[in-house]
């Protein structure tokens, strides 16, 4: 006899007894806090959202220097331009996470909602790549920015040699990566925690079509 | 969500609830870990449940949220980490003190399954739940093919186990 089919045999015969949850044992049930991948899924969109949101809006009312430089740069077509990408962005981005969350359904195929899984895990990824390539534009944008508004600072870099002016950049852009490095870093780490299993399975599922 | 609702539900699935445990059974290896599975695809069925139509079978339905719970969409929580394992097998063999070979079979048997990865467990699971091919591709959304080709691996890698 097939290992297989013993099995089957024991596990319809009854021999195992399960406790019989009564009525009144699912009902509080129902109401519970769920712990599923989806939902911690949806609390990292949110506070992505609300965080870059912040880090956008919190310096503009929390210091009055910045107020203004932020409305001078306005009147810079680039610096005006970038704004509005970026509310665009966020704009699209609420909308594909509100698209692709709707799409998660646990009546799909194990592999469908896999995917529809991980397609949202990619909305977030591209959000988070474009704030960070936002940020690695902003460094040298508002450099040249201050460079053209502030004759101090002008006549500061005006008087610096050529190697200084080399290690001036070296350092932004050393300073600029770390920077990008450790959050990416972050990210893959949040993520990598919280989709190992979906991608391990993911990946068997997917294994068995090559 | 309306009284009624939640009352056809909850009668449903307390009928069928070994469906549930029998996930369970196979994706966990406490009580702890067990009652915890258990809640978590009761919620999730209890939230895919207004769409669900009647147009399938309630237990049909149920096998594919409960898979698709204890696969992809449950997180172990925190609560159960310092829980020991046990063997509930084992355990029931202890007791009784069997030394019968089927019952010795199928004790290495239960341990073998549970070395198997999530994605064998639920051909397994749906195996001996007398699931046809069509089903158990339907379920995981792979091809009826692949899905043979899968339980013979899985047999082969079970036999594998038990004969090492």
């Amino acid at each position: 006899m097939d290992e297989l089919d013993l099995l089957k045999k024991d596990w319809n015969s009854g021999n195992t007894e399960f406790k019989s949850y009564s009525d009144s044992d699912i009902y509080p049930m129902l109401h519970k806090k769920s712990s599923s991948i989806v939902k911690t899924l949806f609390y990292i969109s949110i506070a992505e959202l609300a965080f870059w949101l912040l880090a956008g809006i919190l310096p503009y009312f929390l210091s009055s220097n910045f107020k203004e430089k932020l409305e001078t740069s306005y009147e810079n077509p680039l610096f005006l331009g970038l704004s509005i990408l970026s509310y665009i962005v966020i704009l699209l981005f609420i909308y594909l996470l509100f698209k692709s969350y709707k799409a998660i359904s646990s009546t799909d195929s194990a592999k469908k909602l896999m995917e529809n899984i991980l397609k949202t895990r990619k909305v977030i990824k591209y959000y988070v790549i474009f704030n960070l390539a936002m940020i690695f534009l902003s460094i040298p944008l508002s450099l040249y920015f201050e460079y053209n508004e502030n004759p101090e600072f002008h006549q500061q870099i005006i008087e610096f040699s050529t190697n200084q002016m080399l290690v001036l950049y070296g350092f932004i852009i050393l300073v600029a990566g770390i920077f990008l490095i450790l959050l990416w870093l972050f990210y893959r780490l949040i993520y990598g925690v919280l989709l190992k299993r979906l991608n391990r399975n993911y990946d068997e599922l997917k294994k068995l079509e090559v | 969500m309306n009284k009624e609702l939640e009352h056809s539900f909850v009668e449903q699935l307390q009928k069928h609830q070994n469906i549930v445990h029998k996930v369970c059974r196979l994706y966990t290896n406490n009580a702890d870990a067990h009652n915890d599975l258990f809640q978590e695809i009761t919620i999730q069925l209890w939230r895919a449940y207004p769409k669900f139509r009647g147009d399938s079978k309630f237990s049909t339905w149920m096998y594919r949220v409960g898979l698709n719970t204890a696969i992809t969409l449950y997180r172990k929580s925190k609560r159960r980490i310092n829980t020991q394992e046990f063997d509930t097998v084992e355990f029931k063999i202890k007791a009784e003190e069997y030394d019968d070979t089927e019952e010795q079979q199928l004790k290495l048997l239960y341990k073998a399954v549970h070395q198997l990865n999530d994605i064998e467990k639920a051909l397994v699971f749906l195996y001996l739940e007398d699931k046809d091919y069509r089903e158990i591709s339907a379920t995981l959304g792979i091809s009826e093919v692949n899905a043979r080709v899968k339980m013979n691996r899985v047999k082969k890698k079970l036999r594998t186990i038990l004969n090492p």
